[in-house]
């Protein structure tokens, strides 16, 4: 085409004149501002650690001066009584169906509740407002709140405990999850709405796509918080080992606490390098 | 009923103040294929959203096929949205979905909720979707993950999408601008060959002028949300363009250049 040719534009010349000459260089910044300012900050943070530990009555003396009564522990402790491991499959066994439901369970419900958390996906301003306070809510208690209640609820045992995990799982993975799909590529759902998609349509084909890696890897990582929560969940009453940790230490067999804690971190240590490499090799 | 799609007094103001579409008159004829021109910023992309309602029309309204978009609703809209595909410049397709997938995005409008939801998609609309991929020359790449093919392979299956539909209008928002030279020109003779062969109403935002000069029916050149421009493709003027764009031409505004450079 002739026209190209003809109205290429003159390349425009670049005069050099002061270059290396280091005129016109800005100065670096003053810095003494945000130097006192951190030294502030950093008093601070050593004021309020030293007013801490006057509240809670922190004394060296008495972290130094009861080192024998840990000795006399270990003591007591050592050798584990092997001999009551049997005793402990069952509770274990208990322990980690009690991981698996909650995870489950926890998950299919946080996979909604992200979705209408999400500022970018929700089909409501109001509805994500809503949605995003209850899981900050939610998010404000920790596991062992969830056990408890639940404990009291519906009585002492691990079904206490599935609904406990449920509810700590959903209020950590819809959190995620939720700011997994708001960093989705949005010009995607552009497309879907413009060929006529309503909301359903939209999330199943721009936003689902988007989010399984993100679903599956989460689902994993509850598991591992799950299976750690669970072996303590008995000690409040909600089932698997945890509460034959509690019977045994409220009667002073020290030597078979520290089976079970032995065996407890075997375990979940086992599950936790398993459940990490699935996840490694699916995402 | 006459026009494919009229702008009758259109305005179009974002949220954030900006104008889009000022007091904006326009009418399209059934089978017409169109390009429109204009600088980055004209309200090329905003006239296109009008017509499907991807951006809210803020006075005035755009008929198309008789249906007024501003009143257009829920289901209304997407019945209407549905007549009419659209092409994207950076072709938005769902890259995790096979190619057969993304084109059956097409056929949303017209399959049941629960059925696409489960991907138990309609023997007729599978049929469809392959006949759109036929037309593009992409059949064989059915089951192909989106993400795995070429820039140009991707937007003929954005184009395949929009057949999927069986539409009455395509809008293709810069279908070329993030494509080489020699794969624009096949896209644009594929909307071209599409459009006569289905007698489609074709709308397309190009930025190269020489594309546009080649390939337009009529061109329309937008400036500040306004028509500024209104001409058979063939007797369009360099006069004409140095109007529409308030400069002279560049090397930059046209294909030929980029291909010689």
């Amino acid at each position: 085409m002739s026209t190209a040719a003809t109205m290429r534009p003159a390349a425009t010349q670049v005069s050099g004149t002061t270059k290396g000459s280091g005129a016109g260089r800005p100065e670096p910044p003053d810095r003494l501002a945000g130097r006192v300012g951190m030294g502030v900050i950093f008093a601070g943070l050593v004021g309020i650690t030293l007013w801490a530990g006057k509240l809670v009555g922190f004394s060296w003396g008495e972290l130094l001066g009861n080192l024998d009564k840990v000795d006399r522990l270990v003591d007591d402790s050592f050798p584990p009584e092997w001999a009551f491991w049997p005793r402990l499959v069952d509770p274990l066994l208990e322990t980690i169906q009690i991981a698996v439901l909650g995870t489950a369970g926890g998950c299919l419900i946080a996979l909604p509740v992200a979705l209408l958390a999400a500022r970018t996906v929700a089909p409501r301003p109001w509805i994500y407002r809503v949605s995003r306070m209850g899981m900050n809510l939610l998010r404000t208690m920790p596991d062992l709140f969830w056990a408890m209640l639940f404990a009291s609820a519906v009585r002492f045992g691990p079904f206490a405990g599935v609904l406990a995990l449920i509810a700590f799982t959903v209020a950590v993975i819809s959190k995620l999850l939720s700011e997994s799909a708001e960093a989705i590529d949005l010009s995607v759902l552009e497309a879907v709405r413009a060929s006529g998609g309503g909301w359903i349509e939209t999330v199943r084909f721009a936003v689902w796509p988007q989010i399984i890696p993100h679903f599956v890897s989460y689902t994993f990582y509850a598991f591992e918080l799950n299976i750690r929560a669970s072996t303590v969940l008995g000690l409040v009453g909600a089932g698997g080992i945890g509460m034959v940790l509690r019977t045994q230490l409220s009667v002073f067999e020290y030597d078979r606490v520290i089976l079970i804690v032995l065996v407890s971190l075997a375990v979940v240590l086992v599950i936790e390098r398993i459940s990490e490499m699935a996840r490694r090799r699916l995402v | 009923m006459s026009a494919a799609i009229r702008f009758d007094h259109t305005h179009v103001v974002y949220p954030n103040g900006v104008r889009g579409l000022d007091d904006f008159d326009l009418e399209i004829e059934a089978g017409q294929m169109v390009v429109v021109v204009g600088l980055s910023g004209a309200g090329k992309s905003t006239m296109l959203r009008a017509i499907n309602g991807l951006v809210t029309v803020t006075d005035g309204d755009v008929i198309v096929g008789g249906t007024g978009v501003r009143a257009a609703q829920g289901s209304g809209l997407r019945q209407l949205r549905a007549k009419v595909g659209m092409i994207f410049q950076d072709f938005r397709l769902v890259r995790r979905l096979s190619v057969l997938d993304n084109v059956l995005i097409g056929r949303l409008a017209q399959v049941p909720t629960w059925r696409s939801v489960i991907k138990a998609w309609p023997k007729e609309d599978v049929d469809i979707a392959f006949d759109a991929l036929e037309r593009v020359g992409l059949m064989d790449r059915a089951y192909t993950k989106a993400s795995q093919l070429s820039g140009g392979q991707q937007q003929r299956v954005g184009i395949a999408r929009a057949l999927a539909q069986q539409p009455s209008v395509i809008l293709a928002d810069e279908p070329v601008a993030s494509l080489d030279p020699v794969t624009s020109k096949q896209v644009m003779d594929d909307l071209q060959r599409i459009n006569r062969d289905l007698g489609i109403t074709t709308l397309i935002n190009l930025h190269f002028l020489d594309l546009a000069k080649q390939y337009a029916e009529r061109i329309v050149g937008l400036r500040q949300g306004k028509l500024v421009f209104d001409g058979a493709g063939d007797a369009v003027t360099e006069d004409d363009f140095n109007q529409i764009y308030g400069r002279a031409m560049t090397a930059d505004d046209v294909l030929e250049a980029h291909v010689a450079l």
